[in-house]
């Protein structure tokens, strides 16, 4: 059998990687968008998405890729992805038109015996729903970690895949790419994929809210969370990978999305879901630490202080500020004075927000009585806390995600404050 | 959590406090009056809300425009007819409410609408009272807020103390008239329960900014730390000279369920930025110092 052509619609960041990756197997592929736009972009090699190895993986494979805005070159793709951003509302509810929308768009230009796989996350049901005569549909479970993305769809540790029927033999092409990636790969019915996929999140988001929920303690009875957390993943009932880092609650949207579907699904079914109420209400909780601390420790008696903060994005790694902490943040320090720098995302990509940008990590401490570190860019780790001393009129570094070491710091005469542990206080006070 | 529906404080047109004879309505209407803001104080001698008449009485003082702060209460509300008395005030002024819709609503509620067991206890922690007085304070809130048709929103707050607090409930209040008649103050057991207590001037600043904001929902008036009764009451005696003793006593019953309370403030943070709360040492020296001034 010749190698089956692969299709990704819609180049989103799970589209495009997803792409990247196919192609990185040795696969035809066309990366097709509506967007003629954002596909001249591409074509030039523009990437709308920061993810460590992907300029790379492109560059190496861009003879396999194709970029295109026009519908009719899907007709000569095996297995046609779909993968558009599916938006959510505030409560974390999906908006499922735009892949309807995209499924009815597409279909006619794809030749009889095309394989069409759903890639974004639906609700359970939602592919069912689609199915009809001549509509070869699947779903196929996505685990994108943004800053991880090559990583995850290149070297997946299994592919779980739904199906109308799981006990028939999967289409052949596309049995024939998935067997690229050299993984177990599971069929399983439609409606048991699209819950897997939420089962995986849901024990990401167990394990984050047992690790938020001592941390606090931590905080409170002087232990440290970082010294528990390898204790812990050297379990084997836990596991090495466990998502047992300390963090300010629950970010991305992701997760949010599918704590709604579960808290949904169970109040139409009549489950409990009791338990994932209170994972939102301890991801609400944790997230406002930052908040809580810096009141807590300098505004609540310093009514004119200056603020810096450092990082923007969601998470390092990404341009992404959906959900992200450092926004929410910033948009109930509206009142006081803020210095902000992130590598990669600038202050206009927040315009409500009335924060001063800075063009590095130490200008945006320069006189300020507090850093806050809100998103644990790789850069950040290089920053002397001896220079920071020197840029800083205060003496506080908040820093959650302990991206300093604390020792080095209060060497340097600041205060530091992370999550899953007491404060450290400095060691000596600079007061010059 | 509070939403404002003005983007920006603007001062009520006028503000009528129902209640404004009580210690949390009179620092209330001081405080209103400070922030230039005009204010129509109405009492049990204007109004009687257990007369039969009161509704009409109400209604006759109350204008559309008027932005009204209902914090007339029996509190605590500790037998069943003390309830029942409750419900009948506020029944009253749903009625006088209801005919005038008025263009803004605040209640003066109480932490006691929220279960026992609720730590940290924050806005979104379930309405579920132990108490009579919390089951009168979330059945008023409930009855008003289903006769207003404008905004409302319910102001909740914790253990209030100031010197003007006639009620001698355990705590600072009490603690201060021990000390204050040489006695010893006397805590229970070892006085080991944390409870956030919050100044009374803090509670009538967050009623003006509510006000202003025109807010609505709910909002705890809570400082967010919590103290042990034994550190409160050697607080207490040591605005003394010499300072009060300090005796622990028996319980006079059980050891609460509820051994500790803590409030989450994030939404107040949120909703109010910049309004900080007094730390309850200073507000307890102020509150020795107000009560000393009366006295002489």
């Amino acid at each position: 059998m010749t190698r089956p052509r692969i299709a990704y619609v819609g180049m989103t960041h799970l589209g495009l990687c997803s792409g990247i990756a196919a192609a990185s197997k040795g696969f035809e592929t066309l990366c097709f968008d509506p967007n003629a736009d954002l596909v001249a972009r591409l074509e030039s090699g523009q990437l709308p998405v920061v993810e460590p190895d992907l300029p790379e993986l492109l560059a190496a494979n861009r003879e396999r890729l194709r970029f295109s805005s026009t519908p009719q070159h899907l007709s000569g793709c095996d297995v046609v992805y779909v993968a558009p951003d599916i938006p959510t509302d505030d409560r974390g509810q999906s908006d499922l038109q735009s892949i309807d929308s995209l499924l009815k768009a597409i279909e006619r230009h794809l030749k009889p015996a095309a394989v069409v796989v759903i890639l974004s996350q639906v609700s359970p049901g939602f592919t069912r729903a689609r199915l009809k005569p001549g509509l070869n549909l699947y779903y196929q479970v996505e685990t994108l970690i943004f800053g991880r993305a090559v990583e995850r769809a290149t070297q997946p540790e299994r592919i779980i895949v739904g199906c109308a029927d799981p006990t028939a033999p999967l289409a052949a092409p596309y049995r024939a790419f998935l067997d690229a990636f050299g993984c177990p790969v599971l069929p399983m019915r439609l409606e048991s994929a699209e819950l897997a996929k939420i089962s995986i999140n849901m024990c990401l988001v167990a394990s984050v809210s047992v690790a938020n929920t001592l941390a606090e303690l931590c905080e409170r009875i002087g232990a440290d969370w970082d010294e528990i957390a390898p204790a812990l993943k050297l379990d084997r009932r836990i596991g090495a990978y466990s998502y047992l880092s300390a963090g300010l609650g629950i970010a991305g949207g992701n997760l949010e999305r599918d704590l709604a579907t579960v808290i949904r699904l169970s109040g139409e079914t009549g489950s409990d879901a009791g338990v994932v109420e209170a994972f939102v209400r301890n991801s609400r909780h944790r997230r406002d630490w930052a908040l809580r601390t810096i009141h807590r420790e300098i505004l609540d008696e310093n009514p004119r202080a200056v603020i810096g903060v450092l990082g923007l994005a969601y998470k390092e790694n990404t341009h992404s500020i959906k959900n992200s902490p450092s926004v929410a943040l910033l948009e109930h320090l509206l009142p006081w004075k803020v210095r902000v720098y992130d590598p990669v995302v600038t202050p206009a990509a927040v315009p409500h927000l009335k924060i001063q940008g800075t063009s590095s990590a130490l200008e945006a401490a320069q006189d300020v009585d507090v850093l806050i570190i809100m998103t644990p860019w790789p850069a950040f780790r290089q920053l002397d806390p001896h220079d920071l001393a020197k840029a800083m009129c205060g003496k506080l570094i908040i820093d959650p995600y302990r991206v300093l070491r604390s020792a080095a710091v209060t060497a340097a005469g600041l205060d530091y404050i992370t999550l899953g542990v007491p404060p450290y206080r400095a060691r000596s006070h600079c007061d010059a | 959590m509070l939403e404002h529906l003005n983007p920006a404080p603007e001062k009520p047109r006028r503000a009528v406090i129902i209640g404004a004879g009580g210690f949390v309505g009179n620092t209330i209407t001081a405080q209103l009056r400070i922030d230039g803001i005009d204010v129509l104080p109405i009492t049990r001698r204007e109004v009687d809300l257990l007369a039969t008449d009161a509704a009409s009485r109400l209604r006759q003082l109350l204008r559309p425009t008027d932005s009204i702060v209902f914090v007339s209460a029996i509190a605590p509300a500790k037998t069943v007819e003390q309830l029942i008395l409750n419900l009948r005030m506020a029944e009253a002024g749903c009625a006088a409410i209801q005919a005038v819709n008025p263009y803004h609503l605040l209640y003066i509620s109480s932490d006691a609408v929220y279960a026992d067991d609720a730590n940290p206890v924050t806005e979104r922690s379930p309405v579920a009272p132990t108490t009579l007085h919390g089951m009168m304070h979330a059945a008023r809130e409930l009855m008003l807020k289903t006769a207003m048709a404008g905004p409302f929103v319910a102001l909740r707050p914790t253990l209030i103390y100031g010197a003007a607090d006639p009620h001698s409930g355990y705590g600072p209040n009490r603690f201060r008239r021990q000390a204050a008649k040489g006695e010893p103050i006397t805590i229970f057991g070892e006085g080991e329960e944390q409870r956030d207590h919050v100044l009374v001037d803090d509670v009538a600043r967050l009623a003006a900014r509510i006000l202003c904001r025109r807010s609505r929902g709910a909002l705890n008036a809570v400082t967010g730390a919590s103290v042990s009764f034994s550190d409160i009451a050697r607080m207490v005696a040591g605005h003394f000279k010499p300072s009060a003793e300090v005796r622990p006593v028996p319980r006079p019953g059980p050891r609460p369920h509820l051994l500790h309370r803590f409030f989450d403030i994030t939404d107040c943070l949120k909703a109010f930025p910049d309004f900080t709360f007094t730390p309850l040492a200073e507000g307890l020296a102020r509150t020795h110092r107000a009560a000393m001034e009366t006295r002489s």
